[in-house]
Parts: C-alpha cells; sequence; structure tokens
C-alpha cells in the first residue's frame, strides 16, 4: 500500500493538526515578554529545584549499570573443576564485525588438561580499542565461555595495554561495577 | 514571505562593503558536527554559502559488502549516531523483504515503541544543542535529563545506550526484561509534561521569536524539488509522513496526528518537532497498551538464530548455530529499497543481493545529506546570526551526511 503525496486517499486518511504560530516579535508585546516571559520561563526553572538534583559524583560515585549491561569481556571456568570453558572453536572470533578477536587453538595433553574438551585456546586476544560492544561474541559461543561483564572504565595511556589477554580476561575484575536493583 | 528578514544585494545598506570569505568549521560548536561552511559575508549579510562535507566519512556502505548480513547490523546503526534504531529498522526491514521473512507481531511492537522512543530522543538531541545556540542554556540541561531516560530504558532492554544492535533480521534479538513496561509507561506518560516545560520557557519567550520568527524561510514548492522530507517539509506545510503513507509495521493501527506549520520558518520547525515529540509518547503508550504475547522473533532456522537453551539438547540447532554465525545466510539475487520515516526524513536502504552472504551493495539514503541541501536557500540574504539558527534548525547529523 502507498499513496501518491497529493492523492486525496493520502489527505483522508490523515489527521493534520496545524502548530500554533505563537506571538508577533517586537513592539508593546514584545517589550512586556522581555520581562514577563522571562519571569515565567523562571518560574519554571525554579519549579524544578524540589525535583532534586538528577547528577551523580561519577568518580566517588559509580553510575550502577543493568544486568543486561554489556561491557568489558569475560572469560570463564568451569566452578567444579577448574577448566577452562573455552574449547578454542574461534566462533567468537567469526562472528566478531569489527574483527578484534585472536584465537588460537591446541590440543589439550591427557593429565594437563587446560579446558573440559578436546582442543584450548593457546592463545585469546581480544582488542579493546577495536571492540564495538556489541555482544556477538557471547551471542556466538555455544558455551557460555565468554560474557560481557559490567566493567565500563577501559581507559588506559597505551594502546598496547588494551590488547587483553587470556589471563586477564579469566581474572576476576579488582573492582565490581553496582547493578542496578529491581525496582530502578 | 512577507515576515522573512532579507536585504537583496543591491538594497544593502553599504554597497562599499566589501565580500569576505569566512569559514565556519570544520570545528565549530554551531554546526553540530563536522561540518564546514565557506560563508561570503557582506558585512552581517549572508550572499553565499558552501557547505563542504566529508569531514567524517567512515565508508561503512563499502565495509558493509564485506560482512555477512548479520554483522551488517552494527556497522549501519553507527551511521547516523543518533537514530540508531532508524537504521537498523531500515536495513533489517529491506532483508526481510529481500527473503521474504514475516515478523512475529510482538517484535513488530516492540520494534515500534523503540523507533519511537528514538524519535523523541533524537528530537531532544536536537531541541537541547539548538535551542543552546540561540542562547537558551538551561534547555540543554532539561532535554539532556529526559535523554538520559530514555538511553536508560535502551540500556534496560538492550544492554548498551548508544548503538544497540537490539532488532535483527526477524524480529528483536532478545525480550524485554521484566520491569521495563512499567518504566517505559512512566516515562511515556511523564514525556507531555516535559514538553509543556520546555513551551513554557521558549514559546513566547521574546529573544526565541525574534530569532526564529521569520528566518530561514524556504517555500514548500522549493523544499519538494530538492527533495527535503521530514519535519522540515512538514514545517512547510506539507503533510507528509511515511508512517502514513506507507505500511509498515504497526504504524496503520495507531492513532496519531501530523503536526504540520503554515509558515515554514524555523519557529514552525521548532513547533512541528516539539508536537511530534508529543505524538510518539502517545504511540508509545498505544504500542504498550496493545503488546501483545508470543514470540520476539520469528522461527526460521536458515535465517534466525536458534534459541540458546536448544544448543546443548539439539544437534541440528547447533549445527545450524554454527553455519549462521560462521557463514551466515545467503539470499537469493535481487534488489530492494525500504524506506521509513527517520526523525530527519526519509530514511531509506537499499540492499542488492548476488546470492552470497554478504550484501553486494548497501546504501543509505539518509535524511540529513538531502536536507543539506536546502541549507543554501535558508540562510542566502540573511543575517549571519539566523544562518546559525537555520543551521541548528535544519538538524543535520554529519555522521549520516558523510557516511
Amino acid at each position: 500500500m502507498s499513496f501518491d503525496p497529493k492523492s486525496a486517499s493520502y489527505l483522508d486518511s490523515i489527521e493534520v493538526v496545524e502548530v500554533q504560530r505563537g506571538p508577533k516579535p517586537g513592539g508593546v508585546g514584545g517589550a512586556y515578554r522581555a520581562f514577563g516571559e522571562t519571569l515565567r520561563g523562571l518560574k519554571t526553572t525554579m519549579a524544578r529545584l524540589i525535583e532534586g538534583p538528577m547528577t551523580i559524583e561519577y568518580p566517588e560515585e559509580k553510575t550502577p549499570v543493568y544486568p543486561r549491561f554489556r561491557g568489558r569481556h569475560k572469560l570463564h571456568k568451569f566452578e567444579d573443576t577448574g577448566l577452562e570453558k573455552c574449547v578454542g572453536c574461534s566462533l567468537c572470533a567469526a562472528a566478531c564485525p569489527a574483527d578484534c578477536i585472536r584465537v588460537v587453538a591446541a590440543e589439550n595433553i591427557p593429565g594437563d588438561r587446560v579446558s573440559a574438551g578436546e582442543r584450548y585456546a593457546a592463545v585469546y586476544e581480544i582488542n579493546l580499542s577495536r571492540c564495538i560492544f556489541c555482544g556477538y561474541c557471547e551471542i556466538a559461543c555455544p558455551f557460555d565461555a565468554i560474557t560481557m561483564g559490567h566493567d565500563y572504565e577501559m581507559a588506559d595511556y597505551d594502546r598496547r595495554d588494551l590488547i587483553f589477554t587470556k589471563e586477564m580476561l579469566l581474572a576476576e575484575p579488582v573492582e565490581r561495577t553496582p547493578l542496578k536493583s529491581e525496582g530502578e | 514571505m512577507t515576515e522573512q528578514i532579507a536585504v537583496p544585494f543591491e538594497q544593502a545598506p553599504d554597497r562599499d562593503t566589501e565580500i569576505m570569505t569566512v569559514n565556519v568549521g570544520p570545528h565549530h560548536p554551531a554546526t553540530h558536527g563536522v561540518l564546514r561552511l565557506v560563508v561570503d559575508l557582506e558585512g552581517e549579510l549572508v550572499r553565499e554559502v558552501r557547505p563542504v562535507i566529508g569531514y567524517v566519512h567512515t565508508g561503512i556502505e563499502k565495509s558493509c559488502e564485506d560482512k555477512s548480513y548479520w554483522k551488517v547490523i552494527p556497522f549501519v546503526e553507527r551511521m547516523d549516531y543518533v537514530s540508531y534504531f532508524f537504521q537498523m529498522e531500515a536495513f533489517c526491514g529491506a532483508v526481510e523483504r529481500l527473503i521474504d521473512l514475516e515478523i512475529p507481531p510482538r517484535a513488530k511492537y516492540l520494534r515500534t515503541i523503540f523507533l519511537e522512543l528514538n524519535r523523541i530522543h533524537s528530537h531532544l538531541v536536537w531541541l537541547g544543542t539548538t535551542a543552546l545556540d540561540l542562547g537558551a542554556i538551561s534547555m540543554l540541561w532539561y532535554c539532556f535529563r529526559e535523554r538520559d531516560k530514555i538511553l536508560d530504558l535502551f540500556e534496560m532492554a538492550t544492554g548498551q545506550r548508544m548503538h544497540t544492535r537490539y532488532f535483527q533480521v526477524g524480529g528483536v534479538i532478545e525480550d524485554i526484561p521484566v520491569g521495563f513496561e512499567a518504566k517505559c509507561r512512566k516515562f511515556a506518560e511523564e514525556m507531555p509534561i516535559r514538553v509543556g516545560q520546555y513551551e513554557d520557557l521558549l514559546d513566547r519567550n521574546e529573544v526565541f521569536l525574534q530569532r526564529t520568527k521569520g528566518t530561514g524561510v524556504v517555500s514548500r514548492e522549493r523544499l519538494l524539488e530538492l527533495g527535503v522530507t521530514g519535519p522540515l517539509l512538514r514545517a512547510a506545510g506539507d503533510p507528509w509522513d511515511l508512517r502514513k503513507a506507507f505500511d509498515y509495521l504497526v504504524y496503520p493501527e495507531l492513532d496519531f496526528k501530523i503536526p504540520v506549520g503554515t509558515v515554514g520558518d524555523n519557529y514552525d520547525r521548532y513547533r512541528v518537532r516539539v508536537a511530534e515529540m508529543v505524538e510518539s509518547a502517545s504511540i508509545v503508550r498505544q504500542c504498550l497498551d496493545a503488546l501483545p504475547e508470543g514470540p520476539y522473533i520469528a522461527d526460521d532456522r536458515k535465517y534466525v538464530l536458534p534459541p540458546r537453551s536448544e544448543l546443548s539438547t539439539s544437534m541440528e540447532s547447533l549445527i545450524h548455530h554454527f553455519k549462521l554465525v560462521t557463514e551466515g545466510y545467503r539470499v537469493a539475487p535481487g534488489e530492494v529499497y525500504y524506506s521509513i520515516e527517520g526523525p530527519r526524513g526519509e530514511l531509506g536502504c537499499f540492499v542488492l543481493a548476488d546470492g552470497s552472504a554478504k550484501p553486494a551493495r548497501v546504501h543509505f539514503r539518509d535524511p540529513s545529506f538531502v536536507n543539506l541541501q536546502s541549507f543554501r536557500d535558508m540562510a542566502v540574504d540573511g543575517y549571519v546570526a539566523d544562518m546559525i539558527a537555520s543551521l541548528g534548525m535544519l538538524d543535520p547529523i554529519l555522521g549520516g551526511v558523510d557516511r
């Protein structure tokens, strides 16, 4: 279904409302408005005082995030065995639109296992200066080995420090980002 | 137009003044991005404007040709970085029409809710920054306060405040969380009150009236010649709105009005956009009332990722998952142009498929780019201060202009 802009069927199907034009600027009315309307505007502004501040003191107080927030990635281990969940399948690297994940897989040696599967990720690097935080890696991973955490403070002085290795991604973050509670 | 302040070249009071060429931008707060304006000034009067674009050209359209269809989604939403949901809808809608995939009703409603929230968000950014250009600093704080609430809603449902990749081909990527409906409804009911406060501050303010009334007037015929759409065209009196004209998502079932202006000056542009925010809030409320239960994404394993719970139980699902993530789905050769009403006008997406898993061409008709062409008509023979007001009211997003 489509319409010609000037056709009667289009004009019949819509409800048009003309916006008001407001007063003409200048003149006696203008002289009044320069004071009257400014005071009325101030009344609107002053009335907002009772609403209290909307800001938070950021570095002292961190912005809480929602549970779905996608921050810095985390790699996971099985809690009971301590083995890595990642089996080095590279599906996350295939899904990444920014091509920022590099995985090199290696075979597990029996007796000295690293992951639960046949293979494990010998190299797992995420270049966070390229990452766009779309979360496709998390969706792609069939083993829930990589998830998006809640940390958003990732600024650094050197680009090389933004390439996160497997050890950094497996480690627990030092400071936790507060989560928003249910009702917030 | 009788109201326009325009001084023809021959009648300028001081004909001895030299023409001076001035660069405004590319890094200038009043150009709302990296736009360079080469302006020929005769005293305070603008005699010629040449917008120079291309400073934020990112080559996104070209990059899309190298990505499988689902990976294009996070790319295209980074073009016009204020209306990301619209870009996703344009691209996903185009691909859905190419592969003839019907999306479930709940997904249609959810998409409409997010599109309209995004429209309010986009208009809030415009109102805050443009009012700031005209000297109303408190407007910026008030608009960004409401904008933050919308971003909070986006974060709650999608996980990211901007660039959410929430829309996927076939529906939306996950259902809205518990508590979202109540929070969203609260916002949609509060929004008209907030808009009333903006109007209290601006509608009759003498400085605002002097700066906007009768400035930047372009006639409806000229706008149509230039291909301008959206609030700019509606402010000139043409009630052209693709939400009514085309049949997409659930807009035919919704009841909303189209605000139009009469003169087509900057004041009308302001009024039309502010009225649109109230209409959008009403659309969000209607969608929440009518939100049906059911699946949020189509159940077509050829194109849509299988649910996560099936990955550990069904081998077939796991194979589909691997196939879709690594190679993606192939789209039969064909081409489609799908256009929707963005916050700045007609946002169209052209996708050309060649039978492979990557699009052969993705092109966007970005409304900012087309609308910017009308800027010369708005600014020439007016004052340089009115040029800044007109540029703000034009609302170009340079990420969308350059792509």
